[in-house]
């Protein structure tokens, strides 16, 4: 099962402020294709390709499934398990887990452009920095030493490997650099700095706890695991006191998204939220939802743009929901995408 | 009144001694088979024997045999790959496979995979649908399929040789030889079956990726007269086979696996006055290896040992009656690089009777009880009748209570296991009609299945376990036809088959996955002197793909038919070379999503008999 978190949506959603800060200084918002100004909801699937696919979703709420599919009926599909988007300027790369191989497509008219299907063995998570694009694979799933980063050339779609020999699940770029986050379901307990102009990991940071998701604000670190939540200085790389600990009944803490100076997470089918700054977890749920599913609820999870975003994981052989929550958490829109969607990527 | 008496005295004695006649051919009967409840206790129910001219006929795989030959439905990752059956509507660990009286199926994953099974070893193969577990304890819920070995005690010698060689380089070759006189019989049949299975799909750009498989099997069996009412005999079988799984992308991973079972039983039958004493040992073994990637050899395996000891006694009451005892205790011995090294112990008894009331009615009962510390053992039954009630119509109605017992992976797999798991358990019950004509026998069947504590691997945190949770109510209706005809040296015989299957979630009451509503098959066979010609097809109605039953996401409907021409052309033994072509129109067609199968291909066989 591959459980995710939305990092690159928060780069999206950062660069989308500063686009939208630009729209407010009047430059128009001319739609650069027929997938702007909306979000794509990416659907896992299970081992079927055709039940993998990708659902675009647009700011007035219009609705249309398999975009992928309906653009370029002729290509070969982006394969099984798909597991997370990332963007550049002006691609998207869609990594397929089950089929190690990444489909990249223009991220405004979702037209094909290359299929890279080389040095890949469960790939999982990507960034991109400098025209070369970085991706964690898990190779053997009960293995950690053997992961590592499959590194994209985005001007020929070459690859080569770069061993990482840790666990290696999720990914951020700031500033130039690649923070992974070491952690596989209490396997790896730590985060990983990658420079690409030496292309080597560091020593790792150690946390203590094994992480499932992160994001950095203000030049600070937030790492969510083991139900912790630590801060890393990453002008020091160092772990910035102890780590908040959440009441039991949070143990499986996940989703970690910072919007407007505040923490958001999940915690079973409830999604809570902190002051950025605060010492101690909430107690109580900013909101919660009811799932049918025996084990894809809160399957996605994303804030943006003063809106919370859920994806229903469903029984992974029908087509499921998406919910759309204000930041008080009563319900806006509810949406059916695919298969087991697990992620929101914001595309303004 | 003397003389009556001593007519009724003579009338006695006749009997006696017409008896005593009758039971020396009928201990014959009874030392052919081991599996002596497969004639003696399925009365009441759908009984379909496939005789090794249809074996012969078809492909080499159980798959192919069955899914153009019964109502059972199959899934199948591609050709020769991973194959589940669908019985009625049930799960691939619902159909329990018999091979000489013994349970087969796998102790890991509680299903026998119906591509590593080679068909020509065996004389001929039984499909007995629905409940079995009283008598054949796991599995048997949406029916069981029987391999029997036969021993004659006639002078016999005789072999055969089969080789066939087609498309994709696929070959086979079998060659049975069969040695017996009155004393002693000895079979012995070894198989090759190997394809490089990269053939291109139908309407795609695109060939099957890494499906290549071969498999090796050798069957021996043997018997020995100690005199007129003690037999010995032995069975004996080995598989060894390693498949390539097919990739969809050529950047998947590709991988491997292989498997190798034994299975040996010693059996000693001995007859007295109205007893039928059977004291059997069996040993199993089963192993798999899997390569989670060809390049590596680094692989996960699983084994289990399996050791049998059963005690059958079957008591003619009276000429009506017949009871049966059958005392069986079933040690596992299970180890793997993913399940816990456990040991299991397994007691069962169980009592079957048999009353011909009249010459056209009979009922049938058996119960069955296992003991195990293992899992919760429901008591399990079995009742039917058969009733004659004209010269061409027979009702046979039967209701039972089956179940399907936890496997190992089930139970010990590491992580994620329960040890704390029902048995999965089902209510059912069928009424049969069938109607013999001169020519032409038809079996109407209509059923009904409840099945409740159905096992299925949920995941907790990131680690998969199994929970009893779903009910499933299965119901249809089974359709088999058998026509033959003979104009002087013209021979026909048509064979066809119908199911109609409602297989719903408890819960949803949505139409399950992979279980067509419509299923037929027809073969027709026309023979001319020493020339013949063979066509079958297949229809398959289409299958949801989504648990909602989304229409949208449906696999098609697919018609696949087979031809074959055969001419012998030996004089005093056979010598037949037969040409087929499989999928004579081309289909494009796939049973699993994406896992296209292969289009129109070509084969040739010959079969000599000395």
């Amino acid at each position: 099962m591959k459980k995710l978190n939305r990092i690159f949506l928060l780069l999206v959603a950062t660069s989308l402020f500063v686009s939208c800060s630009n729209d407010d200084n009047g430059n128009s918002d001319v739609p650069l294709g027929e997938y702007d100004n909306g979000f794509f909801v990416l659907n896992e699937g299970n081992s079927n390709p055709s039940t993998a696919s990708v659902t675009f979703i647009s700011n007035s709420g219009l609705i249309e499934q398999d975009v992928f599919g309906n653009v370029n009926p002729d290509a070969v599909s982006n394969g099984t398990l798909l597991q997370s988007v990332f963007f550049d300027d002006t691609r998207a790369f869609i990594i397929s887990g089950g089929s190690n191989k990444v489909t990249v497509v223009n991220r405004y008219t979702f037209e094909f452009i290359a299929t890279v299907a080389t040095n890949f063995a469960s790939p999982r998570y990507g960034a991109v920095i400098n025209g070369k694009a970085y991706v964690t694979n898990y190779a053997d799933f009960a293995i950690g030493t053997d992961d590592f980063l499959t590194v994209i050339d985005l001007s020929n779609y070459s690859t080569s490997k770069v061993a990482l020999n840790n666990w290696s699940e999720k990914v951020i770029e700031e500033n130039g650099k690649l923070y992974i986050a070491n952690g596989f379901y209490g396997s790896g307990t730590s985060i990983t700095v990658f420079n690409p102009a030496n292309n080597t990991p560091s020593t790792p940071i150690e946390l203590g706890f094994s992480p499932n998701s992160l994001e950095e604000e203000d030049g600070t670190l937030y790492v969510i695991g083991d139900g912790k939540l630590a801060k890393i200085n990453l002008a020091t790389n160092q772990v910035i006191g102890t780590a908040i600990t959440f009441p039991e009944a949070q143990a499986g803490a996940k989703n970690l998204n910072i919007e407007n100076d505040k923490i958001y997470y999940t915690a079973g089918t409830s999604v809570f939220v902190m002051d950025i700054n605060a010492s101690t977890a909430p107690t109580s749920s900013l909101f919660s939802y009811e799932s049918t599913s025996e084990w894809g609820g809160m399957y996605g999870f994303a804030v943006n743009d003063n809106k919370i975003y859920i994806a229903e994981g469903g029984d992974f052989t029908s087509d499921s929901e998406v919910y759309v929550y204000s930041l008080t958490g009563s319900l806006l829109d509810a949406f059916t995408a695919g298969v087991g969607p697990n992620g929101f990527y914001f595309n303004d | 009144m003397t003389f009556k008496k001593q007519f009724l005295l003579l009338i006695l004695f006749v009997c006696q001694f017409a008896l005593a006649q009758n039971d020396s051919i009928q201990y014959l009967e009874e030392v052919k088979v081991s599996d002596s409840q497969l004639k003696n206790f399925s009365n009441s129910q759908s009984v379909l024997k496939l005789s090794d001219s249809i074996i012969n006929k078809n492909q080499a795989s159980l798959t192919s045999l069955l899914n153009y030959n019964t109502v059972i439905y199959f899934k199948e990752n591609g050709l020769g790959m991973v194959s589940s059956p669908s019985f009625r509507g049930t799960t691939a660990q619902q159909t329990a496979v018999i091979w000489n009286g013994i349970n087969i199926n796998s102790q890991l994953n509680g299903q026998t995979d119906f591509n590593t099974i080679a068909t020509r070893d065996f004389k001929n193969i039984t499909v007995r649908a629905g409940g079995g577990s009283s008598i054949y304890g796991s599995s048997a819920i949406g029916g069981s399929i029987h391999f029997n070995n036969e021993l004659r005690f006639v002078n016999e010698f005789t072999n055969d040789l089969r080789v066939n060689y087609g498309s994709f380089n696929t070959y086979g070759v079998n060659y049975k030889v069969n040695v017996s006189d009155e004393k002693f019989s000895f079979q012995a049949s070894i198989t090759r079956n190997a394809s490089d299975n990269d053939y291109e799909f139908v309407d795609v750009a695109a060939k099957n990726l890494n499906g290549q498989y071969y498999n090796t099997s050798l069957n021996t069996t043997f018997g020995y007269k100690i005199n007129t009412t003690n037999y010995l005999k032995f069975y004996s079988q080995f598989f060894d086979g390693e498949r390539h799984f097919s990739v969809l992308f050529a950047s998947e991973v590709k991988t491997k696996y292989q498997d190798f079972n034994t299975r040996n039983m010693l059996e000693w039958s001995s007859f007295f006055g109205k007893f039928t004493s059977k004291v059997k040992f069996a040993s199993l073994t089963e192993q798999y290896k899997y390569f989670g990637n060809i390049d590596s050899e680094s692989h996960t395996y699983g084994e289990v040992k399996t050791y049998i000891g059963k005690y059958d006694l079957a008591f003619d009451v009276s000429k009506a009656i017949k009871l049966n005892t059958v005392i069986d205790f079933t040690q596992n011995i299970g180890n793997g690089s993913d399940i816990k090294n456990e040991r299991r112990n397994i007691g069962s008894a169980s009592l079957l009777l048999k009353h011909k009331v009249t010459d056209t009615f009979l009922y049938e009962a058996s119960v069955r009880k296992e003991i195990t510390n293992n899992y919760k053992s429901p008591l399990l039954f079995s009742i039917g009748t058969n009733y004659a009630i004209t010269s061409f119509y027979t009702l046979k109605l039967n209701g039972s209570k089956n179940f399907r017992v936890p496997t190992f992976n089930d139970l010990y797999w590491q992580p994620g296991g329960n040890e704390n798991l029902n048995p999965e358990s089902s209510y059912q019950a069928e009424v049969g009609n069938e109607f013999h004509f001169k020519n032409f026998n038809i079996s109407l069947t209509g059923y009904v299945i409840a099945i409740d504590d159905m096992l299925r691997w949920v995941p907790m945190g990131g680690v998969w376990t199994p929970e009893n949770t779903n009910k499933v109510k299965t119901y249809g209706g089974e359709a088999l036809l058998r026509w033959n005809k003979t104009f002087g040296k013209n021979n026909f015989a048509l064979n066809g088959t119908y199911a109609y299957t409602v297989s719903e979630n408890g819960e949803t009451k949505k139409q399950l996955i992979y279980v067509p509503y419509h299923k037929a098959t027809s073969s027709l066979a026309y023979s001319y002197k020493k020339f013949s010609v063979d066509y079958q097809f297949l229809y398959n109605g289409e299958v949801f793909t989504r648990s909602d039953n989304n229409s949208k996401y449906n696999l098609d409907a697919y018609f696949v038919s087979n031809a074959s021409i055969a001419y012998d052309f030996g004089k005093t033994n056979s010598y037949q070379l037969g040409f087929q072509v499989l999928n004579l129109f081309n289909e494009n067609y796939a049973s699993v999503e994406s896992r296209f199968l292969p289009g129109r291909n070509f084969n040739m066989y010959l079969t000599l008999k000395f």
